[in-house]
């Protein structure tokens, strides 16, 4: 009898959420005219897959700034509404989402994590006039040359300029390896590093390129122990950094490593092992929870809410969906190019830094250096 | 030289997994005919079982292998049951059916575990063993045991149990298998149980070596079924073969073609099946399709 009532109870629902579904393409984006509904802003990054735990830190990160500002009464008494897309790390179903949330009358748009991914949707959000606040950090973003294509943390050239200023500059070493995929962000990454050394006139003694899903190293870290470097550059995601960092050690090489963003992570530090990766030093806008007042009650806030420490992705996505709320509400909830303007006009002091943005979107252009000391990410003396 | 043979020990670890994951592939095909496309994702679904035995319940890894090879076996059972009304029906509809519950088991596995991923330490803690400059973990001879071990103890259940021959006279002719008495459909049920428990064990012991997340079966589940092609798909010696050399060879690409080498493995691949289209071992006695 139960059962019965709850399997009709259910019916309902499932129908009623069919008809909510049935009317979203009739109502297109000029919705936003209506102004007693919720405000809607879709999430789109990789739910499922190889890049599945950058999507789940965004999406905790962007849920807990979207939570907050709801349970303070949302924008002009509005609440918000988070939808959810799988973009599966893939740009060919990133373009389809890109339309789809178009066609459902989404206002804004936070991610994705992927640079590839963004760079492929950003033409048609373009056209669409959907501002978009991605976490992805490929200097490709900014050449993609949108007005509604917003980053919220620095471009890979800002990264590996600090990177190498630390290494180079302050550190004097100048035998390095360089170590990166042949994915979107370890091209970047190559890219930007191999700038910022040869800048310096620094040649790295080894420059291997690994494709994304390898998972045995032995060749290239066999090849790099003969040469004998003082510190490895790592420009790779932050499992197979962690698998590179575990078999170097496994293979004898006791060089230091270095990265960007992914070096300072959790997963990277699982991966590898906390023993492993001591004294990895990284480059990040965000060196851990400790930092300032603001970074404590964030991580106060996401342990609450998820009971897993923070880490910089969710730390990124708080903060670029903190500004996209922000625009919102200091733009009255306007959509398309006004919005625009308004996220452009943004000042925010956020856990990265203080954001400004500029013409290309790029709202901060700093990160600092950090090591990693007894399985934690500190910032580094000097 | 020093190169030499320290790729050909980082391809062998990891070409002993494909090797199992192989053999898995290849048990179900010659048993039935049939290739389980959710091969890859029990595999997936073996790694976490082991993985939450082992890091959640405290159970020692080889217990925690164990449970996970029972549970996972019970998994393949549940998969050969609902599809056993097609078998000798439609064919193409039990491949499909095979897509379909790796696409389920994919789902399963995020909504359970989630979409992060862990990583699993080493249950062998020992340094890594120095032979002449070349090392070896001691991990990495652990899982070429355990796989070797394997092997043979499927070898010995083929050839030497009632059961076992029963299975072969199944995948030789199952017609005339059924006409002496023998219960095709439990038959099969056993292929896909054994097959399944193969995947956990290949799944199990990568987890220290990689990192457990739901993608971890596809790349397993695509290599460890190229070796099962390239060493003669159903052929017993073959999976162990195919495994080894995609892994031997995989290794090789990486150090010599960097970014391209996926692409170098598998034009390889195609060329040796060009030259050798039922693989190295080319049984093939199997065609119930």
């Amino acid at each position: 009898m139960f059962r019965r009532r709850a399997t009709a109870i259910s019916a309902i629902a499932v129908f009623s959420v069919i008809l909510a579904g049935c009317s979203a393409p009739g109502s297109d984006k000029k919705s936003s005219g209506d102004d007693s509904g919720p405000i809607k802003i879709a999430l789109v990054d990789a739910q499922s897959g190889q890049l599945s735990s950058l999507g789940a830190w965004e999406l905790k990160g962007a849920r807990l700034a979207i939570d907050e500002w709801n349970a303070a009464g949302g924008i002009n008494g509005r609440q918000i509404e988070l939808g959810v897309f799988d973009d599966q790390g893939d740009p060919t179903t990133g373009t389809n989402l890109a339309r789809k949330i178009d066609s459902e009358g989404y206002v804004a748009m936070i991610g994705t994590a992927e640079s590839a991914v963004t760079i492929a949707m950003a033409p048609i959000l373009k056209q669409a006039e959907i501002p978009n606040i991605t976490s992805g950090q490929s200097p490709g973003l900014v050449a993609a040359g949108s007005e509604f294509l917003f980053l919220n943390g620095p471009t890979s050239t800002t990264y590996d300029e600090t990177l190498a200023k630390h290494i180079v500059d302050q550190q004097g070493i100048k035998s390095i390896a360089m170590i990166s995929n042949n994915g979107s962000y370890g091209k970047g990454e190559h890219d930007a590093f191999l700038k910022a050394l040869q800048s310096r006139s620094v040649t790295p003694v080894a420059d291997q390129v690994v494709t994304t899903d390898q998972k045995d190293f032995s060749a290239v870290l066999t090849g790099i122990r003969q040469k004998n470097p003082k510190v490895i550059f790592l420009g790779a995601e932050e499992v197979e950094s962690g698998l590179i960092v575990k078999q170097a050690r496994d293979l004898g090489i006791t060089a230091t490593f270095a990265g960007a963003a992914p070096q300072g992570t959790p997963v990277f530090l699982d991966t590898a092992g906390a023993k492993n990766a001591e004294g990895t030093i990284v480059s990040s806008p965000y060196l851990g929870n400790e930092t300032s007042d603001a970074s404590k009650k964030f991580a106060a806030a996401y342990k609450a809410k998820y009971n897993e420490e923070a880490e910089l992705h969710g730390a990124k996505a708080y903060d670029g969906t903190q500004i996209m709320l922000t625009a919102l509400k200091t733009s009255n909830v306007a959509s398309g190019k006004a919005l625009a303007d308004a996220i452009r006009a943004t000042k925010y002091q956020g856990l990265l830094g203080d954001f400004a943005f500029d013409t290309t979107g790029v709202g901060i252009s700093a990160t600092a250096i950090g090591t990693i000391q007894n399985g934690k990410l500190v910032a580094a003396a000097g | 030289m020093q190169i030499f043979l320290q790729t050909i020990i980082g391809g062998v670890s990891l070409g002993a997994v494909y090797a199992l994951v192989a053999l898995g592939f290849s048990l179900v095909y010659r048993t039935m005919g049939l290739v389980n496309f959710a091969h890859g994702n029990v595999v997936t679904v073996g790694a976490y079982l082991a993985s939450t035995f082992y890091l959640s319940s405290k159970l020692p890894f080889a217990l925690a292998m164990l449970v996970a090879i029972a549970v996972t076996g019970l998994i393949g059972l549940i998969i050969e049951r609902v599809l056993r009304p097609l078998e000798n029906r439609d064919f193409d509809l039990m491949l499909i059916g095979t897509i379909g519950f790796g696409i389920v088991l994919d789902a399963l596995v995020i909504m359970i575990w989630g979409a992060t991923g862990r990583a699993v330490p080493s249950p062998v803690p020992a340094a890594p063993i120095d032979l002449f400059g070349v090392r070896i973990r001691t991990y990495d001879l652990v899982v070429l045991a355990i796989a070797a071990a394997a092997t043979i103890l499927l070898v010995l259940f083929l050839s030497r149990t009632k059961r076992g021959a029963a299975m072969q006279a199944v995948a030789m002719d199952h017609e005339a298998a059924t006409a002496v008495g023998i219960h095709v459909g439990r038959s099969n049920a056993i292929a896909f149980m054994i097959g399944a428990g193969l995947a956990a064990l290949a799944g199990g012991l990568v987890g220290p070596l990689l990192y457990v997340s739901p993608a971890l079966g596809g790349t397993l589940g695509i290599k460890g079924f190229a070796a099962a092609i390239l060493g003669g798909f159903g052929s017993i010696p073959g999976a162990i073969v195919g495994g080894l050399a995609i892994g031997i060879l995989d290794s090789f690409t990486a150090g010599h073609f960097q970014g391209y080498s996926e692409l170098v493995t598998f034009l390889v691949f195609t060329v040796i099946i060009m030259v050798r289209p039922t693989g190295i071992f080319g049984e093939r006695t199997v065609n119930r399709a």
